[in-house]
């Protein structure tokens, strides 16, 4: 018993990192956009698109985490509110509720502003759906209690990100994985992440001039957001190098790669770090070095879950 | 109360796999793609003239803080009172975060595929539904008295099968004289499959 078997896992791949990606990106996105209609100033169009890429966004992750299920019929015990009572140490469980009801409460809450949207009214089954009597009252309903839908949504869209990375760490075996780092570095990077596809939305598509305010603050919470990421990251190298040999063989893993090194630490984190930095000190002359910035981030945010699944070591004792 | 427990002794396992095919007999698994839920992993240690084949016998440590438990999303995977870590595979959706979870490797997938070559292979398939699988002591057998087949196959009695609630079985002297001990106890598994080291005879 004393020689050991150290390798990686072919179980969870880049499928699951996709999952992961757009599962934090979505519900952060949603959440953030929700917290700045509700204490910044109101904004229909970022809430807007806020909350279709949420729900666009975790339909994708969903989606490929059910086509890769074996019994796809067995889903239904997961989505029954009820798994709470019968399964509350999952997280999945957890995570799927939190998904399902980000999903609910974002669509309610987005509801208003989707009904004096010229756009929805343009597309005929949405524009009959709209008009709907339950649906008005739904809308009027939803209005009236905004900040309490607004928060519903943000809330089970910070638990839904903070999942992304508690899922990680439920596997006791893989140091990498099974340590409190996990949870903060996913959902700093899925908070991130949407900052900076909110930057790509703000700066391509809801190009209003007003929102140079909205931009700028976006830009300075990413800014932190990144450094704290290094921080994490710096801290889990020191973490993996001694300890445990599935530590350190994911260090070796990790810190040999140069996809790690330079298309996750370099391009994904420290270009737009130093992008954004100068944009917030003295600014940039046009858009392009922050849209840039966003698109690296959002790479980054990719590369992060994906390494981090194929450096997971297990140690057997055979 | 039962708590049953498997303790396997390497200085008498053989290699022979008999228990690898009892196995795959009594519980039908997918052996046309090399997966068991008892498998005898061959590991060649040591160099030169030292070097020697040792036969690692593995299968569920059927744990008494099961990971693959807690991380089971729909309840699929559950545990007995006597201490049998189970699958319902109608109820399992197959994430495989039991897999992934599990530090013995002893979780594999049974895919539609399988359970149409299952039923080609074996004649008749018990099971109807994929689902990840894993070994469960034979707690069909154990129900009816029987010892779990990869046991009473074994031709070198290494693995041995007993209540560790019953005192005077040899299991539980065995695990608690200390001569037999689980694999990783340090991450807070509690398995309930104990192995006799080899290394200090043979190494």
């Amino acid at each position: 018993m004393d020689t050991m078997t150290y390798t990686t896992q072919n179980i969870w791949t880049w499928w699951i990192a996709l999952y992961l990606f757009f599962g934090g990106l979505g519900a952060a996105t949603l959440t953030i956009t929700f917290l700045t209609d509700m204490y910044c100033r109101p904004h229909r169009k970022l809430v807007l698109w806020g909350a279709l890429s949420g729900v666009v966004l975790l339909a994708i992750s969903s989606a490929v985490l059910f086509g890769h299920l074996l019994h796809h019929a067995a889903v239904i015990y997961v989505l029954n509110p009820l798994v709470f009572i019968f399964k509350p140490d999952s997280w999945i469980a957890w995570g799927t509720q939190f998904i399902l009801w980000m999903m609910v409460w974002g669509m309610l809450y987005a509801l208003p502003y989707m009904r004096e949207t010229p756009f929805f009214q343009r597309i005929p089954l949405v524009r009959g759906m709209l008009q709907w009597p339950l649906v008005a009252w739904l809308s009027d309903c939803c209005m009236k209690r905004r900040r309490i839908v607004g928060w519903l949504a943000a809330i089970n869209g910070i638990g839904t990100a903070v999942y992304t990375g508690l899922l990680i760490q439920s596997f006791p075996a893989v140091a990498l994985w099974h340590n409190p780092g996990v949870p903060l570095l996913f959902t700093v990077s899925a908070f991130s992440t949407a900052f900076a596809y909110l930057l790509l939305l703000l700066n391509l598509f809801i190009t209003d001039e007003n929102d140079d305010d909205l931009r700028h603050r976006y830009e300075r919470m990413d800014l932190i957001l990144i450094s704290t990421e290094l921080v994490i990251l710096f801290s889990f190298f020191n973490y993996t190098l001694s300890g445990s040999e599935s530590g350190y063989r994911s260090a070796q893993l990790l810190w040999g790669d140069w996809g790690w090194l330079i298309g996750f630490i370099g391009f994904g984190l420290l270009v737009p770090f130093l992008l954004e930095l100068k944009g917030v000190i003295k600014g940039w002359g046009s858009r392009l070095p922050t849209v840039a910035a966003a698109v690296l981030v959002l790479m980054g945010g990719y590369l992060l879950r994906h390494y981090f699944m194929y450096a997971g070591v297990y140690a057997y004792p055979w | 109360m039962t708590r049953y427990a498997m303790v396997i002794d390497l200085n008498t396992c053989v290699g022979c796999n008999a228990c690898m095919a009892a196995c795959a007999m009594e519980n039908q698994t997918p052996v046309w793609k090399n997966k068991w839920r008892t498998y005898v992993h061959e590991k060649e240690i040591g160099t030169t003239e030292q070097v020697r084949r040792r036969f690692f016998p593995r299968l569920c440590n059927h744990c008494d803080n099961p990971p693959c438990l807690t991380v089971c999303p729909t309840g699929a995977t559950y545990k007995r009172a006597d201490g049998i870590v189970m699958v319902d595979p109608e109820r399992c959706m197959g994430c495989r975060a039991c897999a992934m979870a599990c530090p013995y490797d002893a979780r594999y997938e049974v895919t539609y595929d399988d359970i149409r070559t299952g039923k080609e292979f074996y004649g008749e398939l018990q099971r109807q539904s994929p689902s990840m699988d894993k070994c469960s002591f034979c707690a069909h057998r154990l129900d009816k008295g029987l010892k779990p087949a990869c046991v009473e196959t074994c031709v070198g009695s290494a693995r041995m099968f007993g209540d560790l609630d019953n005192p005077s079985d040899p299991v539980t002297q065995l695990v608690a004289s200390g001569v037999a001990q689980p694999l990783m106890p340090h991450l807070g598994t509690r398995p309930n499959v104990y192995y006799i080291d080899d290394m200090k005879r043979k190494g």
